[in-house]
């Protein structure tokens, strides 16, 4: 990062891109002198002509699916963050529900998603509730090592300059732990997006997901090429988002 | 040395310790100090030097209301038994207490703030700080843009934000290097001159606690106990050149490092 930060900007973008047009060239020019059969692997501009027919469509797609992606994501970071909380504050919380989230968290949770549509049916909540146990357990990980983790000296000085517990917590503990809950939050989100995607696989009408197996089903995979596409694109920037969000907390590794 | 020794009426006393010890058990136990007693009269600055891990910051610690010592040992504070910090008691840590997401200012700022003092007031004690510590130019920066100096004259201005009539000081310069470190030290008995306030310093330098301290007694090494208890009769107000030159400055500093095992 120091390294190309040095170089200037415009060397630095083609830099980046450089590598991509090689790829794509690569890929246009290989399936072209092989003959790929286009349900293996459709050519590059059949993928880009897709992805500009279907746009509107493909932007509908995205929007269920990114609208299940941040509801998950959401409840899993406020979900993670009060229950590390409670388990931090009360020895009780920790005793009665630590052993049960890591015995939970040992479960490997698409094993899950089938269940979810049992329990809560085919609508949004299923890919909400997949999205939210994906992302919930790092959240909550992350956070409670961040609060366990501030600095003693600094909690005997708070106790000295007689801190009350609510004081302790908003302007030590919690600023102490907010990197390391950035962390989580960082991590989480992109295993929010494979909580939504793999609970549209399991049973749905609508999303990326679900547009993906419909076009394995027609064997249109440059329709499928589209959807890898714009999951990427949303994934990207939902990441993109948490990332912008994380740079203000500036003071880690201080 | 048994029973009391303080060379202060007991009646004007500020700290008054009497006969603490403390025994620290986990894996093994750890008797850090035993039977300690000492007084410190009102505006007096005394000097705890002793070999490391003899338990003078734990003795410091007990003052400072952070823990208490073993049952029969008490800690007194301007009359009031010490089972809690309070108010009038400013501690500063060898390590410095900044929060590094927090300016030197708001630094500063943070004790008087959790003790709810009243935001004009705040402000104006902290305008009378800064200058004192020579951070005006600095009280926008965050520690890490701070120098080591500078983090310990903002961890000084944490202590003395809300005017406590008791400074305790656990090694709060040794960090730092000798330059840096003789040069606050000055700097430190200008201040002291000012306020007025009493100190209790803990270092293990012989020179450092013989120039500074009205008092210097001497712990043993664990379990800690005081082992002598000597008047520094220098004149005040001292400064380094002069007052290291005098020849009872030697004096004080060579009988000190012979009680050590050092000379």
């Amino acid at each position: 990062m120091h390294a190309a930060s040095r170089v200037r900007p415009l060397r630095a973008t083609l830099e980046r891109v450089a590598v991509f047009i090689v790829l794509a060239a690569l890929w246009e020019w290989a399936v072209d002198i092989f003959a790929i059969k286009p349900y293996l692997l459709p050519a590059l501009s059949s993928v880009l002509r897709s992805l500009w027919h279907n746009r509107m469509m493909l932007l509908e797609q995205a929007l269920v699916t990114g609208g299940e992606i941040v509801l998950g994501y959401a409840a899993a970071v406020i979900g993670g963050v009060l229950m590390a909380l409670a388990i931090f504050t009360w020895p009780l919380a920790y005793r009665m529900f630590y052993p049960v989230l890591v015995v939970f968290q040992g479960l490997p949770k698409i094993a899950l998603a089938p269940l979810m549509i049992v329990w809560v049916g085919y609508g949004t909540s299923s890919k909400v509730l997949m999205a939210f146990l994906f992302a919930f357990f790092p959240v909550m990980i992350t956070t409670l090592g961040g609060l366990a983790g501030t600095p003693e000296h600094l909690v005997e000085h708070f106790r000295a300059i007689r801190a009350s517990p609510w004081t302790m917590f908003r302007r030590l503990r919690l600023p102490a732990a907010l990197p390391s809950i950035m962390d989580g939050c960082k991590t989480a989100m992109p295993l929010a997006v494979i909580g939504a995607i793999v609970g549209e696989f399991v049973g749905s009408q609508r999303g990326l997901g679900y547009l993906i197996l419909e076009s394995n089903a027609q064997a249109r995979t440059d329709l499928l090429f589209a959807a890898l596409v714009a999951i990427s694109l949303l994934a990207g920037l939902l990441y993109w988002a948490i990332e912008l969000l994380a740079r203000r907390v500036w003071w880690r590794a201080l | 040395m048994a029973g009391i020794v303080g060379s202060a009426d007991p009646l004007e006393a500020a700290v008054r310790v009497l006969r603490v010890s403390k025994t620290f058990v986990d894996a093994n136990e750890v008797r850090a100090l035993d039977t300690v007693s000492f007084h410190v009269g009102r505006g007096e600055f005394v000097s705890i030097i002793g070999p490391s891990g003899c338990g003078k910051s734990t003795l410091l610690r007990i003052v400072a209301g952070l823990i208490m010592p073993d049952p029969g040992g008490t800690a007194e504070v301007f009359g009031r038994l010490q089972t809690a910090p309070s108010n009038d008691i400013g501690v500063v840590f060898q390590t410095h207490n900044l929060l590094p997401w927090l300016t030197a200012e708001a630094n500063i700022r943070l004790a008087a703030e959790v003790q709810r003092i009243d935001a004009g007031e705040i402000r104006e004690r902290v305008e009378a700080i800064l200058p004192v510590l020579k951070l005006e130019s600095f009280r926008k920066s965050y520690p890490h843009q701070l120098s080591g100096g500078m983090r310990q004259r903002a961890a000084l201005g944490q202590a003395l934000v809300c005017q406590p009539q008791l400074l305790l000081l656990d090694e709060p310069f040794a960090a730092l290097d000798a330059l840096t470190r003789d040069q606050l030290n000055v700097e430190l008995l200008r201040l002291w001159q000012a306020i007025r306030k009493t100190v209790i310093l803990v270092t293990h330098s012989i020179a450092e606690a013989v120039f500074l301290a009205d008092r210097v007694l001497v712990m043993s090494d664990r379990p800690g106990r005081v082992i002598e208890d000597l008047r520094v009769d220098l004149p005040r107000p001292r400064d380094p050149s002069g007052t290291k030159s005098r020849p009872d400055f030697s004096r004080y500093v060579v009988h000190l490092g012979t009680l050590m095992g050092l000379a």
